[in-house]
């Protein structure tokens, strides 16, 4: 079934409400609760053209393949938008999209503080979680305390499941190829959790097992696009042990909490999310997530920063992230990509003599 | 016995001897024995402002005091929207990497900082302010003759989330503290519970900055910098009143330079006393009839910040053409919002005055500022300059450019470059649209 036909069946038969969410960090149990299922608008496999006419060259592939998706019309099953607060680009996005489109699908915002944090910002994230509920209450209809506490069980289930198969394939546990791994993945961006976490489970119990005993990298950035990075992986026999991807483990491995305000759980959660820069998180805390990756995982040979262009909270970390490795002796190499182009054979080269320095 | 005086009161009493005695006399001794160099005066321009000299003077002094503030007074790197104010009180000497970049810039050295960076593995994609701070920090290069190093970094997200970025850096590189002041963006609107979380960060960082500063903090040394802020910002404001006048007696590409002590000494007497002595003087010259430039037959309006390298040699382009820059969003800014601060509620007041600015408000705002500015100085068009290095600045141009011209009939030109690093600007090209916007400007 494609990603659309999944929608519409979920709009038809399930009578549930589709919402476009822009990257990266919000409250996706928030959207369950209230009967939404939030389709993450990553990198639509669309040709840009209409987004020239309203942002100019030097912006990011995340921020045109989404305006271009609205532009073409492929958002008019969708029953509205979620912009969070993610970086300056998307921002503006948001504004356009809200200000000089003249959609007429209720726009939502979510701002979540930035780094570094105090009992303000904790405080602040709890109270915007409420605004945001408050506002979509009025096209949706009330928020369900109970519901909401479920879903928040549904999301903790999903995190497990997601922690298992990260920790597996670390430790070399997992069969699936890197490219099985991230389909699967990625799937989450659109799928409800009802669907997503029987999914999971099903991969799981296919994929356990041990897999070809090769050396492993890890991968990070904002989204594994141009896929062609983990099929060349593949074909090498090269694992990627672990990844460092914004629609990965900084998003995906979200920490359990049992506290008994719904609200206050969400809160918690978010302040123990692994380090992202759409947070602004400290570079000492992003050093540390990815030695502890490595440590953690086995037969890890480099890292490689697989890089959006013009993203700009990633490559300010990107010259310190890569000291910090060599330090330790630990390669690492840097890809300049924009999403949806063809892997390039100058990738390719510099892989293989990544690869080459690396003993593969 | 000898007598031995702590090294920390040997730098505190060098600092008040350069500042009160050294620095002044060194400035005198310097202009005496400058060799008037002839600057060619474009034809088309009037004469130049009589408070250029005290600028200089102000700017100079700051940068070659920073020299000796290193362990006299706490130092601060701050960006250019952050509450500054709050940092006076702890009596803190305050440098703005971003004016440090704009004038790297007017002095075409924005290639070569920025290459430092590039060449530390700093994409050139990258805002080109912090490229050139990160090269002026790997290469020790500048044209202010030394930084000194900060205590602490000062930082709001208000005019982008690219200084928290930046900030950052600093802050891993020399391991000191970074306190930020989180503005919530204006998608909606800033509500009540924006302005508490603001506030509640003040009160958060007030004892940092104590511990960091070594003063406490006075309430009444507080509202007294809050008053001196919001009177230098009217003050500011009238000074870009004074180009609603036709002809008017000054150019933008001035106030880009005088814009200086606004963004780095805001709260400062000095800067009060500058700006009412602008003032005058503008006041003067529109009594007088003398104009910035020969023959003002078209009124023009900039968007974004300045091309630092291109000042000189756009003012005469434009004054050459009989036109005029009178307005800019970009000196607006510090007029436009500063004006809440209200020393009765000094902390509630600085939180709305700086989350309402500009960068941090949706386009629909900047919009309709900009249909405002251009009725109220009467503005026949609009250059619009898409600033590679400033996304949440040039993010929505397009929009804005198309919005006016529908609404306002208002003819207008987009220049794609970048403030300070002239290896993405072309020259060719930026002529062909000038030329363009000339014609339709003519017609």
């Amino acid at each position: 079934m494609t990603r659309k036909e999944y929608l519409i069946k979920q709009k038809d038969e399930k009578g549930r409400k589709l919402f476009g969410i822009f990257p990266a960090q919000y409250p996706r149990e928030i959207l369950w609760a209230m009967n939404v299922v939030p389709v993450e608008i990553w990198d639509p496999p669309l040709k840009v053209s209409h987004a020239n006419a309203h942002v100019q060259p030097y912006i990011c592939s995340v921020v045109k393949l989404g305006l271009e998706l609205i532009l073409q019309g492929k958002c008019d099953d969708l029953d509205g938008f979620l912009f969070p607060h993610t970086c300056d680009s998307i921002q503006n996005l948001a504004s356009i999209v809200y200000n000089y489109l003249g959609l007429e699908k209720p726009c939502y915002f979510f701002y979540h503080p930035k780094a570094p944090y105090r009992d303000s910002s904790r405080l602040y994230y709890l109270e915007q979680l409420k605004v945001l509920v408050s506002r979509m209450e009025k096209q949706l209809g009330p928020l369900d305390l109970s519901v909401l506490k479920q879903c928040i069980e549904r999301g903790q289930q999903v995190a497990s499941v997601l922690r298992d198969l990260y920790g597996l394939r670390a430790r070399g546990e997992l069969k699936a190829s890197n490219s099985e791994f991230y389909q699967v993945i990625r799937q989450g961006e659109y799928f409800h959790p009802d669907d997503f976490l029987p999914l999971l489970e099903e991969f799981l119990a296919a994929s356990k097992g041990q897999a070809d005993s090769g050396p492993s990298v890890i991968l990070s950035g904002i989204l594994p696009n141009p896929m062609g990075i983990l099929t060349f992986l593949d074909n090498l026999g090269i694992r990627v042990a672990y990844d460092d991807f914004m629609i990965g483990s900084r998003r995906l491995l979200i920490p359990p909490s049992d506290l008994p305000d719904p609200f206050e759980q969400l809160t918690e959660s978010y302040f123990r999310m692994p380090p992202c820069t759409t947070r602004a998180s400290p570079i000492a805390q992003r050093r540390d997530y990815l030695f502890n990756m490595i440590d953690d995982a086995t037969g890890v040979k480099g890292v490689i920063f697989y890089m959006v262009k013009f993203c700009e909270p990633e490559w300010f970390d990107i010259p310190n992230l890569v000291d910090e490795l060599k330090t330790r002796e630990i390669p690492a190499l840097v890809l300049e990509i924009e999403l949806n182009q063809e892997f390039s054979g100058q990738v390719a080269t510099r892989l293989e003599a990544f690869m080459e320095m690396i003993g593969i | 016995m000898a007598f031995w005086l702590h090294p920390k009161y040997y730098k505190t009493i060098q600092y008040y001897f350069m500042k009160d005695l050294g620095a002044p006399a060194l400035f005198w001794i310097n202009q005496k024995q400058k060799k008037r160099r002839t600057r060619r005066h474009s034809p088309y321009l009037g004469p130049p402002l009589q408070c250029a000299r005290r600028l200089r003077e102000i700017m100079t002094r700051h940068y070659y005091l920073a020299r000796f503030a290193k362990s006299a007074k706490p130092v601060a790197w701050v960006t250019s929207g952050a509450p500054v104010e709050l940092l006076h009180v702890f009596n803190f000497y305050t440098i703005y990497p971003e004016n440090h970049g704009a004038i790297c810039g007017s002095r075409r050295m924005g290639p070569e900082l920025c290459n430092q960076a590039e060449r530390e593995g700093y994409s050139q994609d990258l805002c080109s302010y912090a490229r050139i701070d990160l090269g002026h920090l790997f290469s020790g290069k500048t044209p202010a003759g030394k930084l000194p190093k900060p205590d602490v970094l000062f930082c709001s997200n208000n005019i982008c989330q690219t200084v928290l970025y930046w900030f950052k850096e600093l802050s891993y590189y020399w391991h000191i503290p970074l306190i930020l002041f989180d503005t919530p963006y204006n998608f909606l609107g800033i509500h009540e519970k924006d302005i508490q979380y603001m506030c509640s960060q003040f009160q958060e960082m007030i004892p940092e900055l104590e511990r960091i500063s070594g003063h406490g903090f006075s309430l009444s040394r507080f509202q007294e910098i809050i008053g001196i802020a919001r009177e230098t910002s009217l003050t500011w404001g009238r000074v870009l009143e004074t180009m609603k006048h036709s002809p008017a007696p000054m150019t933008i590409f001035e106030a880009f330079v005088h814009i200086a002590p606004i963004v780095s000494l805001r709260g400062l007497p000095v800067c009060l006393d500058y700006y009412r002595i602008l003032l005058k003087e503008l006041e003067e010259r529109v009594e007088k009839g003398i104009a910035a430039i020969k023959n003002e037959r078209r009124r023009l309006m900039w968007d974004n910040i300045a091309i630092w390298f291109k000042l000189r040699d756009w003012a005469e382009l434009f004054a050459e053409r009989g036109y005029n820059f009178v307005a800019a969003t970009y000196t607006n800014a510090w007029a436009e919002t500063i004006h809440h601060l209200n020393e009765r509620h000094p902390f509630e007041s600085m939180a709305k005055a700086y989350s309402l600015v500009i960068l941090n408000n949706n386009l629909n705002h900047r919009l309709k500022l900009m249909e405002k500015i251009i009725q109220e100085y009467k503005i026949d068009g609009l250059v619009i300059h898409s600033d590679r290095s400033c996304k949440p600045y040039s993010i929505g141009q397009y929009g804005l450019k198309r919005l006016l011209t529908e609404r306002l009939g208002i003819k207008s030109v987009l220049i794609e470059s970048d403030m300070t690093d002239f290896r993405v600007y072309s020259e060719d090209q930026a002529r062909i649209n000038l030329e363009a916007f000339f014609e339709a400007l003519e017609n």
